[in-house]
């Protein structure tokens, strides 16, 4: 334990008081007891001198006093309240220079800070003893944040850059499936991430039928996944966050930067609005392919449309020292047209608006209003007799977010947050020639609403806790009917409930908390539990990502799914913390997964709450994980060991089966190295476990036809899967690179799918046939930047 | 390479689609270990509108890889066919595992109650006939692919009932064998009047390269009660979609039989009409 002076630290009473119930923080004289000496508060931004960005979690650390410190939030601001004095202030953020400041803190005073990024050194390893540490330190579990230049220099299929994708190389996530941007979160589904662009969540976050991902990380700025220690300020989702932010533009100097690749073009403009006060940045991406197919003689190829765009576009502007103001939008679209054969459409559409505003110096507040619409259309039938499917869901979501930094070793982090959800199921839009009959299932309403407190102090030197309660309430309202079934799936009774009415509601208590313990000045043991609730449901007839995907709410006939989750984890940082390395233990607890009966008609289908089947599931593993984040060579090395298993009544017997993404082993090797001021290199290296599947145990003949016979869910495996992808990035001069990558190197035929037919030439004889779906793939993507 | 499992996957109307994928896949044989179920009694049954004896057919179900599409026969059953009308006919058993009626007649708008009992185990399903709905035309039309491949677009017309609740399967009858390996040769053409209730339908049957100008196609249409078509349904998504590793996991048709059998009993009435393909 490290000697420490206690006159630096606040009263003992102040120790005591966050063990009263948390509501009583409220009722407290927030300045605390009388101290040994006044104190006083520092406040400010923290931005990239450079552009005018706040920067996220940069880091301020008060040399003179030890473990004392205080790090920007979303917005670049920080807080920090310690005694009068004399101090050397160290502001660091990873791939900046350390800024070295003195200062004299005799009364609450507000302090901007620049950092400037660091040049890339040639021939020289960067080591300064100013890492950060906050891996060990902090309360913060099972998280990891992705350095934008990291996603920028891993290699990926068809050199698009996808934050999707790289994600899934680090523990405890897994990938829906080869190229997919889908991923499983702990043992966790498909729908139980909540992921964030600028607040606004994104209810189908791919492109490509899920291939790509809507996120341009060109537009990227931060992005921060969460897998367990879920803080209160999250909710509506049961097993990871993903917080997404986007860059707010440059303050300082106008740009353009962008590229081509194989698939998609990208162009991101930016600049000052009034110089240091306000910017803008508009960035979009649209794939190209289909250009050459305008160009065909053949009619179905020529009026054959794929392509998608994104487009992301951001305003702020500084009002005074006090208050700022964020209106940022994204809007992306996907269209699929093969003529007479398949004819989809589908995209997301947000919009925020925030309001920051600092009371005093310790209270950060964020007001934000955001919209959120999916929508989905597919076309079907020829031209003559063609009809529009369509469904999507809507979102209009008010939360205010407040921060109070009582003093160096407290802060209270509490808000509120009301969603008003519109459910679209699905509607039929015929034309006069169509066969098909226009009708409009009813339009379900619901409003989602939170408050959450949560607290994080330091009781003892050395220990952490962050204690809070999220309490959430869901109610389905009117207008609209409800339908009650039987244990046969048949009405026996209809509800009708006027506009404004409440249907059903649920309320849950979501107890979170963790806490950190230093063993010494480089590890830690940190502990979680959370619990989440959940009111949406992604029905889907794919294991992946798909169009087509309805969210549904919870009702009369379906419950909220909620999870429990313990984890434990050692953390230790290495040689002045230039590596980072942590084990982390979980077990988790999901109920009310929701699976479907057989042959069950998800589109266009009224009753088609008496066609889910509720069941458990739970999941359990060892992460391990050692990361280098800065100097030349840089990159992670990631293992998982877990265990995935879910139970239906009316699966599998009842009886207990393996979870499709139930994948014992999983590693990821993740490097990136700068040779010099030309060339940068990266590899990567992925393995895991097949996938759980369902293979016959038999066949039988039935009109005329041979037929599998399946006696057991999940009871198979698929072959293990790995794969080395490498990429190169030559620079060409300032302004302009070139980036090559070879996606499975040594050409491995990793297992897509496996499927059994009868041989061709006898058809007595069965066998079973394996489809790769990727070997070795080069591309070559040019970007630039001026 | 093979871009054969993109063509078929395109024509199911799923994933296909990224083009540029199709360039890229390709399989292989490979050897898989499975572990081989218990045999299972497979029912076979069905009664139509048209003149009988009508058959059920019983076998037991085999290990997956064993090189042969012999599967035993299940003899000396007791097999029952009841309608709602009080005539209960015992099928006679012809041929080993093959039973057929003797007395009764297929009737729209009538129930039927299948019973076997065989090695001490009862199994009983029931299935309504509905009524016959007629096909008012057939139209076939040819096009050529950017590709090569012969498609002929087969239309079925007809005229849905207008209550709703008309389940539907097409059955194509050809002058020259559909390999039983493609998935045109096994897929159930089924149709069901959820979107289109009372309208004109026009069902398009889609079908590469197995035909050519000149060759007869009988087209069968068949009127299925819900637990039927439910089985079909089932059954279908088992033969078109284990190609594509996306669909959810596979399970055994939803059958109308009980006690754990495999298989259908199902009572349809049929309109046929033939066309010759130009």
């Amino acid at each position: 334990m490290p000697s420490h002076d206690h006159s630096d630290r606040p009263s003992a009473g102040h120790r005591i008081l966050p063990l009263l119930p948390l509501i009583a923080f409220l009722c407290l004289d927030v300045r605390g007891g009388a101290t040994a000496q006044e104190k006083f508060t520092m406040s400010g931004i923290i931005k990239n001198a450079e552009n005018g960005e706040a920067l996220i979690g940069a880091y301020v650390v008060v040399k003179e006093l030890k473990n004392v410190g205080a790090s920007s939030n979303a917005y670049g601001f920080f807080s920090l309240t310690i005694p009068g004095g004399r101090y050397t202030l160290l502001v660091q953020y990873l791939g900046f220079r350390v800024l070295a400041d003195s200062i004299d803190l005799t009364r609450d005073r507000t302090f901007n800070f620049a950092l400037a990024p660091e040049p890339i050194t040639v021939g020289e390893v960067v080591v300064s003893g100013e890492r950060s540490d906050r891996n060990v330190t902090s309360t913060v579990m099972s998280s990891n944040k992705l350095e934008i230049r990291e996603v920028k220099s891993i290699p990926v299929l068809l050199g698009e850059k996808d934050i999707l994708k790289t994600i899934q190389l680090l523990p405890g996530v897994q990938s829906a499936g080869e190229g997919n941007t889908g991923y499983y979160a702990r043992g966790g589904g498909l729908d139980q991430n909540l992921i964030l662009l600028d607040e606004a969540p994104i209810y189908n976050p791919s492109h490509a039928l899920g291939y790509l991902s809507v996120f341009n990380s060109d537009a990227i700025k931060d992005v921060t996944l969460i897998t367990g220690g879920i803080p209160a300020e999250y909710g509506g989702r049961l097993s990871s966050v993903l917080d997404i932010r986007t860059n707010d533009g440059n303050m300082k100097d106008y740009g353009a930067s962008g590229g081509i690749g194989l698939l998609a073009a990208r162009l991101t403009i930016q600049g000052p609005i009034v110089k240091d006060e306000g910017s803008f940045m508009i960035s979009g991406r649209r794939t190209y392919a289909d250009m050459f197919l305008k160009l065909s003689s053949d009619t179905t190829i020529n009026r054959t449309s794929l392509y998608f765009y994104d487009l992301n576009a951001k305003a702020n502007y500084t009002l005074g020292e006090k208050d700022r103001i964020y209106l940022s939008g994204y809007l992306g679209k996907d269209n699929l047209d093969y003529p007479d054969v398949i004819g989809l459409r589908w995209g997301n559409t947000t919009a925020t608006a925030r309001w920051n505003h600092i009371f005093g110096d310790q209270f950060f507040s964020n007001t934000a209003l955001t919209f959120s619409d999916y929508q989905y259309t597919n076309l079907v039938g020829t031209s003559t007799s063609q009809y529009e499917i369509t469904s999507g869901i809507k979102d209009i979501n008010g939360k205010i977010d407040l921060q109070y930094f009582m003093n160096a070793t407290s802060m209270f982090k509490f808000g509120v947050n009301a969603i008003y959800h519109t459910f679209m199921p699905g509607s039929v839009t015929a034309g006069p020639t169509s066969s098909a009959n226009s009708v409009s299932l009813e339009h379900r309403y619901a409003l989602e609403n939170a408050a959450y407190v949560a607290h994080e102090f330091e009781p003892l030197s050395g220990f952490k806790i962050n204690y809070g309660l999220r309490a959430s309430m869901f109610s389905l309202m009117g207008p609209g009917h409800t339908l009650t079934y039987d244990e046969y799936g048949d009405i026996i009774d209809t509800a009708g409930y006027g506009s404004g009415k409440v249907i059903k509601t649920y309320a849950s208590f979501e107890p979170r908390f963790s806490a950190t313990y230093l063993i010494d000045e480089a590890s830690s043991v940190k502990g979680s539990y959370t619990r989440t609730a959940q009111y949406l449901h992604l029905l889907s007839n794919s294991t992946t990502a798909n169009p087509s995907d309805l969210w549904v709410p919870s009702s009369n006939n379906v419950k909220p799914q909620y999870a429990d989750q313990v984890a434990i984890g050692y953390y230790r940082n290495f040689e002045e913390n230039e590596f980072e390395s942590s084990l982390e233990l979980y077990y988790k607890n999901m109920m009310n997964l929701i699976d479907y009966k057989n042959g069950s008609d998800l589109q266009i289908n009224p009753t088609i709450e008496s066609l889910l089947v509720l069941g458990r599931g739970w999941s359990y593993g060892a992460e391990f994980l050692i990361r280098k984040r800065a100097g030349r060579l840089s990159g992670w090395v990631g293992y998982t060991w877990s265990k995935t298993q879910e139970q239906f009544p009316l699966i599998n017997n009842g009886t207990v089966f393996p979870a499709r993404q139930d994948r014992t082993h999983d590693i990821s090797v993740v490097t990136i190295y700068d040779l010099n001021a030309a060339w940068n290199f990266s590899a990567v290296w992925v393995y895991n476990t097949g996938n759980a599947v369902t293979f016959p145990g038999g066949n039988y003949w039935i009109d005329n036809r041979l037929v599998p016979y399946y006696t057991e869910r999940n009871g198979y495996r698929m072959p293990a899967y790995h794969r080395l992808d490498l990429s190169a990035t030559w620079k060409l001069g300032e302004r302009s690179n070139l980036n090559f990558s070879i996606y499975n190197v040594y050409n491995r035929m990793n297992a897509y799918a496996i499927y059994f037919r009868q041989n061709r030439t006898d058809p007595t004889r069965t066998e079973a046939v394996q489809i790769t779906l990727f070997p070795i793939i080069p591309s070559v993507t040019y970007n630039f930047n001026y | 390479m093979n871009s054969r499992f993109f063509r078929h996957a395109r024509g199911a109307g799923i994933a296909a689609t990224a083009l540029a994928l199709a360039s890229f896949s390709c399989q292989k044989v490979i050897s898989v270990d499975l572990n081989n179920a218990n045999p299972q009694m497979v029912t076979e049954a069905i009664v139509t509108d048209g003149p009988g004896p009508y058959t059920v057919l019983l076998s037991r179900s085999g290990d997956y890889f064993t090189p042969s599409l012999y599967f035993p026969p299940v003899t000396h059953a007791f097999v029952t066919i009841a309608d709602n009308l009080g005539v209960t006919d015992t099928l006679k058993e012809t041929v080993s595992g093959t039973y057929h009626t003797s007395v009764l007649h297929g009737g729209q708008g009538r129930t039927y109650y299948l019973r076997v009992v065989a090695e001490g185990k009862e199994y009983d399903a029931i299935s309504t006939m509905p009524p016959r709905v007629p096909i008012d035309t057939l139209v076939a039309l040819h096009s050529r692919e950017s590709d090569g491949d012969q498609v002929y677009n087969l239309y079925v017309f007809f005229k849905d009932p207008p209550e709703p609740g008309n389940y539907y399967r097409m059955n194509l009858r050809v002058n020259v064998p559909i390999s039983p390996d493609s998935i045109d040769g096994r897929r159930y053409h089924l149709y069901n009047d959820k979107l289109t209730n009372g309208n004109e339908a026009a069902v398009r049957i889609r079908m590469r390269n197995y035909f050519q100008p000149g060759d007869t196609v009988w087209v069968d249409l068949l009127s299925i009660d819900k637990a039927s078509y439910d089985y079909f349904n089932t059954l279908n998504n088992i033969l078109t979609s284990d190609r594509s590793p996306t669909s959810l996991a596979p399970a055994n048709p939803n059958t109308n039989l009980t006690n754990g059998a495999l298989g259908y009993f199902a009572a349809f009435s049929v309109d046929s009409k033939i066309i010759v393909l130009q």
